[in-house]
């Protein structure tokens, strides 16, 4: 089994297409903090800023169409600032981890990233006739395609892991290094403004963003094993992810919507207490993710344990 | 060297559909030949390939390696199959030492050593450290045979081997599949459509047509049962009437050649001498007379048009 997958390893990281993802990942991670770094303006006093950003939000509160994601922000936003203003708790001066949380962004890009690569990995066997020498050989299907899984997993863990790196390293070269035990105020699952660890905070934003992750790439992994076809693979793939994107507002009216992978694919909206729906909760999400996962993994095992290879 | 069968096809039969395209195919290949596989476009050749390779589900029947079921005991009748199935089809993107690396990791037991010793053996060492895509197609199926005897396989199914080879190249193969045949009692398992090279290389034919099996035979055999040959016959251009009179009384039909005395009589080996005899006695001055040998391809055609 460690063959098959160094196997798999070795077929990823020789391939262009793989330094080229692994470019951009880096140089679009790095540009986002550089860029932060360069719009920013220095607060000389918090507390006339807070009560800016109060009047701000109130103002907002009082548009109609804001959507109901919005809405829900500049809520929380608003009983945060003001929180701040009554407990005189100042904001929390910049630091990588705080810059890290505001990235949460970085997380779809890897998420297309990884789509691109998981699509290729069982369909390019197909296109190029190399599946034919794959399969006769000691091993049974099943375990070439688990190690191809397993091979596309650990890239995008990788390329999590690498923007998370980039992301701290780019910061800490601004804001220093950062102290673990920094706090700052959040809403906590219940909605109530809670000091909370921040380092604790963006570990659990990136680490359960590996679910998510992970649920597109099976779904990429699938539509590539199922149809081998790996334009067709990013294509739907991608396309789910952005109407996804639009079907969490809807999943706010429509309560069966949150049943699909769309609104609980974004681990973001826990952190910032944005859920979709009220009663969704982050364990929630992340069984509706994990019962995809299996489905999806499942469908392209018995294809392609069964198919003729012609 | 005991002769024992690492193949058996045990009423091997594929439908697709409602189209029977590999119809109860029933025989053995042996340890230690070269075993030619024969027949038209679409015969069923490649079907019956792939389905000793577990590529493609067998529908009814079985195919035994080394005694091992390649449908209900896959990893264990595999074990001892190399090939390369159409194409040499390798990683482009791989170097060629990658590309033998990763079916070697695929196999337990094969070390570094019988990799360097595979590249010698297939003549690639020079190129063995380049990009796939690089390779001409020469290049590639030498690289498609190396990854094909890695593992030192008991049976080496080669689909249409020479193709891209030079002619040196070929005449090499040919030399080193007997080697792996004779010497070590491979089964060599060749499907080509070039005749006269199974003629060279082959040890036994068999016969494809239809998804039928027509023909299993030696090759020598082969080719020459049953055999009428073609004799040709170069007279005095004035006595060519007088001759063509004379192989009447044979019974024999002479189809008049490119020249004006020039003769081909469809006739057995044997009946020359009494040809020659006739002709002397009735004074016809005879310039040339030889018999043409049949060759593997005059037989092939001769069956397909039979069997038509």
């Amino acid at each position: 089994m460690i063959g098959l997958i160094s196997n798999e390893m070795m077929k990823i990281v020789n391939r262009k297409l793989t330094w080229i993802i692994l470019f951009l990942l880096i140089a679009i991670t790095a540009g986002s903090f550089v860029m932060n770094k360069l719009t920013e303006e220095p607060v000389s006093d918090w507390r006339a800023e807070q009560s800016e950003l109060i009047e701000r939000y109130q103002g907002q509160l009082e548009i109609d169409e804001l959507s109901p994601q919005m809405h829900a922000d500049t809520e929380n936003k608003l009983q945060i600032a003001n929180y701040r203003l009554e407990n005189d708790i100042a904001p929390v001066s910049e630091n990588p981890w705080s810059a890290l949380l505001r990235f949460s962004g970085l997380i779809e890009m890897v998420i297309i990233f990884a789509i691109v690569i998981a699509a290729d990995v069982v369909s390019r066997e197909y296109t190029s006739g190399t599946i034919k020498l794959l399969l006769i050989r000691p091993h049974s299907r099943s375990k070439i395609l688990f190690s191809k899984y397993i091979s596309v997993a650990v890239f995008a863990l990788c390329m999590l892991a690498i923007v998370f790196v980039t992301g701290y390293g780019v910061s800490a070269m601004f804001y220093g290094f950062g102290n673990l035990d920094t706090t700052d105020l959040f809403l906590n699952a219940g909605g109530e403004v809670t000091e909370m660890n921040v380092f604790l905070q963006t570990v659990k934003m990136y680490g359960l963003s590996f679910l998510p992750i992970l649920s597109y790439v099976t779904l990429s992994f699938a539509i590539s094993t199922i149809l081998r076809n790996s334009a067709l693979a990013v294509g739907i793939s991608l396309f789910i992810m952005i109407v996804g994107n639009s079907i969490i507002e809807a999943t706010s009216r429509i309560s069966w919507l949150k049943y699909l992978p769309f609104a609980n694919s974004d681990i973001s909206l826990y952190i910032f207490h944005l859920p979709a729906r009220p009663e969704m909760t982050l364990g929630f999400s992340l069984t509706v993710l994990a019962v995809y996962i299996a489905v999806f993994a499942g469908l392209s095992w018995m294809v392609f344990k069964k198919r003729d290879t012609a | 060297m005991k002769q024992q069968p690492i193949v058996q096809f045990k009423h091997t039969t594929k439908i697709i559909g409602r189209k029977t395209i590999v119809n109860d195919l029933n025989f053995d290949v042996l340890a230690g030949e070269v075993f030619g596989f024969l027949g038209p476009n679409g015969a069923g050749k490649t079907t019956t390939i792939r389905m000793m390779v577990g590529l493609i589900k067998i529908s009814r029947g079985d195919i035994l390696i080394n005694g091992h079921s390649i449908a209900s005991q896959f990893e264990q009748a595999i074990r001892h199959v190399g090939g390369i199935v159409e194409n040499p089809d390798l990683y482009k993107y791989l170097t060629g030492y990658q590309n033998l690396k990763h079916y070697a990791r695929m196999v337990p037991g094969i070390s570094k050593k019988r990799i360097n010793e595979i590249v010698e053996q297939v003549g690639l060492k020079e190129r063995i450290h380049d990009k796939v895509s690089s390779y001409s197609l020469g290049m590639r199926q030498r690289l498609g045979i190396a990854q094909a005897l890695l593992h030192r396989p008991a049976l080496l199914i080669l689909d249409e081997p020479t193709n891209g080879l030079d002619p040196a190249g070929i005449r090499e193969l040919r030399n080193n599949l007997k080697e792996l045949a004779h010497q070590e009692g491979v089964a060599v398992f060749v499907s080509s459509h070039l005749l006269s090279e199974m003629q060279l290389m082959c040890d036994k034919i068999a016969v494809l047509q239809k998804g039928k099996l027509v023909s299993i035979e030696n090759v020598q055999a082969f080719i020459s049962k049953d055999s009428i040959s073609r004799v040709y016959l170069e007279v005095e251009a004035s006595q060519t009437e007088l001759t063509k009179m004379l192989i009447a009384d044979l019974n024999k039909t002479a189809i008049a050649g490119s020249g004006p005395n020039e003769l081909w009589i469809q006739m057995n080996k044997d009946e020359v001498p009494e040809l020659n005899k006739l002709l002397l006695e009735n004074g016809v001055r005879v310039l040339s007379i030889h018999v043409q040998e049949r060759t593997l391809e005059d037989k092939f055609l001769e069956m397909m048009e039979e069997e038509q």
